[in-house]
C-alpha cells in the first residue's frame, strides 16, 4: 500500500550530528552513577531477601524464640552467636531472620491488599468521574482523616494481636493511600489525546482501563508500593513495639526493639542492632524507588 | 512586580465597593464557609466510624468502675443507667447530641473527657506545633542552601541526611536520642516531667520533638528541594530574573522559593492526619502527657468517650489544618482569587 518514500524525505531523516554538550567522560560517569543508584539497593534488598528467606533453609539457625539462659547476654562476635545473644539467651542473628521474615510478609501482604482494594477504588473513581467520583473521594477522604492508628490498635486490642490482625490493621494505611495516588494518575491519563482515540475506536470501559490506563499508571503504582512497604515495615514495628502486633515470643523487629528498651541505659546494642536493620531496609527500598522513579520519569 | 500590585488592585478592587456586600460577597470568607460545611460530613464520618470499631470491644466499662468482685445483677444496672446497652445508633447519637452541647462525655475512670482534654491537648498541639516549625524552618533553609548548586556538596549532604531521616523509624530514632542526649550527655530527661513553663517546655519535649521532626524534615527537604531545582531549570521567570541581572540567590529565595512554597504547604497539611500515629508512639516512649499517650491509654482500658473526644481534636486539627493550608495559598500567590472562575 505504501509508496516508497521520496529521496528528498530520506535525506532529511538523518539531521547532522549536534555538536556535543557534554564530554564522553561525563557522559559514561553519569551514565555508571545511574546504573549504581538502581543497582546497590536492588542488591542490598536481594541479598536481604536472601538472608532472611533462604539462609534458614540451608543452615540451621539457633532458634528464635527461645534460648539457654547460661549463654545470656553474649557480646557479638561471640561463638555459634555472631551478634551475641540477648537477656533470655535467645541468638540476635536468628531473632534479625526472622524478624525480617515477618516484616517482609507483613509489608507486601499490605501493600498488596492495598494495591488491590485502593487502586480499584482510585481507578474507577479517576477512571469514570461523576457521581461514583463524588462517592468514592468522599469515602476515601474519610479514610484518610480517620486515624488508621486508632483502627489498628482496636483491631488487636479486640480480636488479639496476630500476624493475620497486623495485616489487617495496617491495610488502613494502605488502601485510602494507593486509592488517592491511582485516581490522580488516572485522572491526568483520561484526558489525554490517545484515550479519546481509543474511546471514538469503540472500545469497552474495562478495556480501556485494562489495557490503556493500568499499564501506564503501572511505573506510578509501583515506585509508590516500594515506598509504601518500608513505610509498613516502620509501622509494623510500631504496632510490635506497642504491644499490639506480632504477639511476644514470636521474633520481630518491633518486639527486639521493645524488649531492648527495658535495658537501653546499659546495653543499648540490643535496640541499635534491630534499628540499623530496619534502617538499612527501609533506605534501601526507598533508594530503589528514587532511582525507579528517576528512570521512569514518574513523580 | 508592578504589574502583579496592578493586577492585585484590578481584580481585588470590586468587592470593596459596596460595604453591606462585602462580608457575604466575600470569596475568601464564603470559601471558608463552604470548606467548613464540606468538613462536616468528614468529621461525621470519622467520629461513626471510630465508634462503630469501639463498639466492637467488649464493653467493660460497668465492669471497670465496680471492680473484678461486682454481681453481674449490679453490673446490668450500672449499665442501665449509663445508657450502655442501648443500641449503637442511639448511643453515637447521644454522644453526638452531647457533643453539639459542649459535652464530650465521661471517661472510664470517672473523669469527665473535656476536662482531660482541657490538661493534655496543649501539650500535645505545642509538641506536634514545636516538630512542625523546627523542621519546617530548617527543611527551607537546607532545601534553598541545597538547590543553589545541584549535585554540589551541600546538595549531596542534604540528600542522604533527608534519605537517612525519610528511612528512620521515629520510634529507634528517639532511643538514639535518648541513648546520645539523655543517658550519655545528660541534657535533657529520658522521662518527660509535666509542662508549665517555656523553659519546662523546652527541657521536656525537646527530645520528643526531635523525634518526630527528624521524618518530617526529611520529607519537607526532598519534596522542596526537587521543587526548587525544577522551577531553576525550567521556569520562564527565572530566566527572566537572571537575564535582569538579579543575584543568584535573590531569584532563587523571593521567585522560586515563593513558588515552592505551595507544594510544601499542601504536604503540610495532608500530613497533619498521620501526625496523630507519631504523636501517640512518641508519647508513649518519652510519657509525654498529652492526648497521644491518652488514646493509647483509652484503646487499652476501653474507654469509648476518651477515644471518641481524642479522635475528635484529631480530625478537627486536621481539616483546620487543611483549610489554613489553603488560605495560606491565597496569601503567597496573587492570582488565586477563592470563589472566581479561575480558582
Amino acid at each position: 500500500m505504501a509508496a516508497p518514500l521520496p529521496e528528498v524525505q530520506l535525506a532529511t531523516a538523518a539531521p547532522p550530528p549536534l555538536p556535543s554538550l557534554v564530554n564522553a567522560r561525563q557522559l559514561r560517569a553519569q551514565r555508571l552513577g545511574r546504573a549504581l543508584r538502581l543497582w546497590v539497593p536492588a542488591g542490598i534488598i536481594i541479598l536481604i531477601l536472601a538472608m532472611c528467606f533462604l539462609l534458614p533453609l540451608v543452615t540451621t539457625l539457633p532458634s528464635s524464640t527461645n534460648g539457654n539462659i547460661i549463654y545470656n547476654n553474649e557480646a557479638p562476635f561471640s561463638p555459634g552467636h555472631w551478634l551475641g545473644t540477648n537477656v533470655q539467651g535467645v541468638d540476635i542473628f536468628s531473632q534479625l531472620v526472622y524478624g525480617g521474615q515477618v516484616a517482609f510478609e507483613v509489608a507486601v501482604s499490605v501493600t498488596a491488599i492495598g494495591i488491590v482494594i485502593g487502586g480499584t477504588l482510585g481507578v474507577v473513581a479517576g477512571y469514570f468521574g461523576g457521581w461514583v467520583d463524588a462517592v468514592l473521594s468522599r469515602v476515601l477522604d474519610v479514610l484518610i482523616a480517620f486515624p488508621a492508628l486508632v483502627l489498628a490498635l482496636v483491631i488487636a486490642e479486640g480480636l488479639g494481636p496476630s500476624e493475620i490482625h497486623t495485616i489487617w490493621a495496617l491495610s488502613v494505611f494502605g488502601i485510602p493511600a494507593v486509592g488517592r495516588i491511582t485516581r490522580g494518575a488516572t485522572l491526568t491519563i483520561r484526558g489525554l489525546p490517545y484515550m479519546t482515540a481509543a474511546r471514538l475506536a469503540g472500545t469497552r470501559s474495562w478495556r480501556m482501563i485494562a489495557r490503556h490506563i493500568l499499564p501506564n499508571i503501572m511505573p506510578i503504582i509501583v515506585t509508590f508500593s516500594l515506598l509504601g512497604i518500608g513505610v509498613v515495615i516502620i509501622l509494623e514495628g510500631a504496632l510490635d513495639f506497642l504491644g499490639y502486633g506480632i504477639p511476644a515470643p514470636t521474633a520481630s523487629w518491633g518486639n527486639m526493639i521493645a524488649n531492648g528498651q527495658q535495658i537501653l541505659s546499659a546495653q543499648p546494642e540490643y535496640v541499635l542492632i534491630p534499628s540499623i536493620a530496619l534502617l538499612i531496609t527501609v533506605a534501601s527500598l526507598n533508594m530503589l524507588g528514587d532511582a525507579l522513579r528517576e528512570r521512569w520519569g514518574t513523580q | 512586580m508592578a504589574l502583579v500590585q496592578q493586577i492585585q488592585l484590578q481584580t481585588g478592587g470590586s468587592g470593596a465597593r459596596d460595604g453591606a456586600r462585602r462580608i457575604t460577597g466575600s470569596p475568601a470568607l464564603r470559601t471558608i464557609g463552604r470548606r467548613l460545611l464540606a468538613a462536616i460530613p468528614v468529621l461525621i464520618g470519622v467520629t461513626f466510624l471510630t465508634f462503630a470499631v469501639m463498639s466492637t470491644l467488649p464493653n467493660t466499662t460497668a465492669q471497670a468502675i465496680l471492680g473484678l468482685n461486682a454481681t453481674p445483677s449490679a453490673v446490668r444496672a450500672l449499665n442501665q443507667s449509663l445508657g450502655l446497652n442501648q443500641p449503637f445508633l442511639e448511643r453515637y447519637w447521644h454522644w453526638l447530641v452531647n457533643v453539639l452541647h459542649g459535652n464530650l462525655g465521661t471517661s472510664i475512670e470517672g473523669a469527665s473527657v473535656n476536662h482531660e482534654l482541657a490538661i493534655h491537648v496543649p501539650t500535645t498541639l505545642g509538641l506536634l506545633l514545636y516538630a512542625l516549625v523546627v523542621s519546617v524552618v530548617l527543611a527551607i533553609i537546607v532545601a534553598t542552601l541545597a538547590a543553589r548548586r545541584p549535585n554540589g556538596i551541600a546538595d549531596r549532604i542534604s540528600l542522604a541526611v533527608s534519605m537517612l531521616g525519610l528511612s528512620t523509624a521515629p520510634y529507634a530514632f528517639a532511643f538514639l536520642l535518648i541513648i546520645i542526649f539523655a543517658v550519655k550527655l545528660q541534657w535533657f530527661p529520658v522521662l518527660s516531667g509535666p509542662v508549665n513553663s517555656p523553659a519546662s517546655f523546652f527541657r521536656n519535649l525537646t527530645l520528643p520533638a526531635a523525634s518526630i521532626g527528624f521524618g518530617l524534615f526529611a520529607i519537607y527537604t526532598r519534596l522542596l528541594r526537587a521543587d526548587l531545582v525544577e522551577q531553576m531549570q525550567r521556569e520562564d521567570y527565572i530566566v527572566t530574573a537572571k537575564a535582569k541581572g538579579v543575584a543568584p540567590w535573590r531569584v532563587l529565595i523571593r521567585h522560586a522559593l515563593r513558588n515552592s512554597m505551595f507544594n510544601l504547604i499542601t504536604v503540610i497539611g495532608l500530613n497533619l492526619g498521620g501526625l496523630v500515629g507519631a504523636a501517640a508512639i512518641i508519647e508513649t516512649i518519652f510519657q509525654v502527657q498529652g492526648i497521644g499517650n491518652d488514646l493509647l491509654t483509652g484503646i487499652s482500658n476501653h474507654d469509648e468517650p476518651l477515644v471518641e473526644g481524642i479522635v475528635l481534636v484529631f480530625a478537627l486539627v486536621t481539616v483546620l489544618g487543611n483549610l489554613l493550608a489553603d488560605l495560606a495559598y491565597a496569601v503567597l500567590d496573587p492570582r488565586i482569587r477563592y470563589g472566581s472562575s479561575t480558582s
